[in-house]
């Protein structure tokens, strides 16, 4: 800057301490998973005072088993949302893949783990034709995975009709994707959920394909300028949210030892607010994934909180509706469009 | 500066260049005999024009005459119908802008510089990244990176920025164009496009990205830019390509004429042309 610039008061910062960083106060302000983090704690503190079986075992289970889910599917759908698209059919692919696996290895015998890598496989596969629908023909992911959303529906009905597919005994896959951890109350999709977290937490901060993903949302016209293979970043993360939304299904599946076709009903939504709560933008370029498990655990701990509390189960979504819209509302207002994604 | 007009809105500040343009050796680009059509309309008739290392060469000319048609051809979107492109004195053909880049072509558009949500270190990298190969993973050279766009953006006296993890939409349309030319700088461009770099910008801001040209121009590449503003082409353009209808009709030299002249150059010769 030339001397004879005054600059706009409001447009500089404050001096920074003599090392060129933030100060520990502002660092922690720009902690996109602390508001979301404060609200959980918040309603933590909120349901042990009101309930006196808070942290019973067996309302730490109901919670972590619910999160856990929830969350998984909500790290996939998180890339996907980061790089500007959402996947609708998160919640069918959630029951149906799980349907198709026991079919296979509990209706028809087949080997557990090879009737696992098909439904994984197929689960991804629809992440496949999500992507290629939803980039060949530009049209919005919203539209492609409604239909995909419908057309899972039907293959469900058709597959299962009703019923509910049960198997008594747990097999070594169904233990280790769905069994207790030894005595604790705890079961083995709370430790997946972190490993994926954690994977996907890595791959976002410090991989390229991250930084990709987070390009491809925040504005796909100069990501594609600077060399950015936008429509393979979008292909490739619907391919992430349908795989971990299936993979998920089939723990909760290991978990109940059943699955009905009604199972992950609402999932899509729970998915997307889950993010939205954890700080994913809507418009896709923000969000972080720890934001998304944080949120998963929010949606959670009020589902149980509430029952524990005396209020009817089902009603537990009225309450996450009003949440929703009150934490946009409030990012909305304190102009949170996005904050720097260090 | 001193056989410019005085009443030039961008004042002093540009600095004069520090070198004399070479011209004894191969221009950066060069266009010869360039024809171009939209289908069975043909927007570009004939047109010869060269960009020389340390040169600043401005487009000027009305609505229609051509001057977007012309950059894009530069910058590999459009590939012209007859004629021959030649790049460091070598013909060359781009199927696409991507191959462009690739050899050193880098368009700056204002609206396009830059990804509003991501921190300047990830903006000055995109798609050009370091990165350190753990087996299939790229994984980001974070601490250089960041070291690495500071130290570049520090020289720009960006006040707004204090740290690469801020990020861009703090910073002003001007302000990001700096950035974007200072990136194209740090990855060893040989020419620049700019599609009306000042457009909407205040005094002050205008100023700053004039600055940005002629540190590119003193840095040894060659510029190509659109301008309407002509108190904004003059201070840092060697030589004005003035286009009309799709064909070149004069080619002033830097000093030659004042803005006053030039905008009446323009405005007369349209108002013949539409006669």
């Amino acid at each position: 800057m030339t001397s004879d610039t005054s600059p706009n008061p409001a447009s500089v910062a404050p001096p920074l301490d003599g090392r060129g960083r933030r100060s520990l106060a502002e660092s922690l302000l720009n902690v996109r998973e602390l508001a979301p983090g404060l609200g959980l704690v918040v309603v933590v503190l909120f349901f042990t005072l009101q309930t006196g079986n808070f942290w019973s075992p067996q309302t730490m289970t109901a919670i972590t088993t619910v999160a856990s889910t929830i969350a998984i599917v909500a790290v996939g759908v998180t890339m996907l949302m980061i790089s500007g698209e959402f996947d609708l059919s998160v919640g069918q692919n959630f029951a149906f893949t799980p349907i198709v696996w026991a079919i296979l290895f509990v209706s028809n015998g087949m080997n557990e783990w090879l009737a696992l890598a098909i439904a994984l496989v197929i689960a991804g596969c629809v992440g496949v034709v999500n992507g290629l629908v939803t980039t060949l023909f530009g049209i919005p992911s919203f539209i492609t995975t409604l239909g995909m959303f419908f057309v899972l529906q039907g293959m469900n009905n058709l597959l299962i009709s009703g019923h509910q597919l049960i198997m008594f005994d747990p097999s070594v896959t169904m233990s280790l994707l769905g069994g207790r951890i030894g005595s604790t109350p705890f079961y083995a999709p709370i430790v997946w959920m972190f490993l994926i977290a954690i994977v996907f937490w890595f791959v976002l901060a410090h991989l390229r394909y991250g930084n990709w993903t987070l390009a491809t949302g925040g504005r796909a016209g100069p990501a594609k300028a600077m060399g950015v293979p936008t429509a393979r970043i979008k292909r490739t993360n619907f391919i992430i949210s349908a795989f971990f939304a299936g993979l998920a299904g089939c723990m909760q599946f290991s978990y109940i030892r059943g699955v009905t076709q009604g199972q992950g009903q609402n999932y899509e939504l729970l998915a997307i607010t889950a993010a939205v709560l954890g700080g994913t933008s809507l418009f896709g370029g923000t969000g972080t994934i720890w934001g998304s498990v944080i949120g998963a655990f929010l949606l959670a701990t009020i589902q149980i909180g509430l029952v524990l509390i005396g209020v009817p189960g089902s009603f537990y979504v009225t309450f996450i509706g009003v949440m929703l819209v009150i934490v946009v509302i409030a990012n909305v207002r304190l102009g949170r469009f996005g904050s720097s994604q260090a | 500066m001193s056989n410019l007009p005085l009443h030039v809105e961008a004042p002093a500040a540009i600095p004069e260049k520090t070198r004399e343009i070479d011209r004894s050796g191969e221009p950066v680009f060069e266009l010869r005999s360039i024809s171009h059509s939209y289908g069975r309309n043909k927007v570009i008739f004939d047109v010869s024009l060269s960009v020389w290392a340390g040169e600043v060469v401005a487009l000027v000319g009305d609505n229609g005459a051509g001057k977007s048609t012309l950059l894009k051809i530069f910058a590999g979107y459009q590939q012209p119908t007859a004629g021959t492109l030649r790049f460091m004195g070598k013909d060359m053909r781009f199927s696409t802008p991507a191959q462009a880049r690739a050899i050193g072509i880098e368009a700056v558009y204002q609206d396009l510089a830059m990804v509003e949500q991501l921190s300047l270190w990830r903006n000055f990298f995109l798609g050009k990244e370091i990165v350190h190969k753990l087996g299939p993973l790229n994984i980001l050279g974070r601490r250089e990176m960041r070291h690495a766009a500071q130290k570049a953006v520090a020289e720009l006296g960006l006040t707004r920025v204090r740290t690469g993890d801020e990020a861009v939409w703090t910073l002003s349309g001007g302000e990001r164009q700096s950035v974007a030319i200072t990136r194209a700088m740090h990855f060893g461009a040989k020419l620049l496009l700019l599609d009306e770099p000042t457009a909407a910008l205040s005094v002050r801001e205008t100023r700053n990205v004039l600055q940005s040209i002629a540190r590119a121009r003193d840095h040894g590449l060659g510029i190509l830019y659109i301008d309407h503003n002509m108190s904004h082409v003059l201070p840092v353009a060697d030589r004005i390509v003035l286009l009309e209808l799709g064909r070149v009709v004069r080619i002033i030299d830097r000093g030659e004429v004042s803005v006053e002249e030039l905008q009446d150059l323009i405005a007369r010769r349209t108002q013949r042309a539409l006669a």
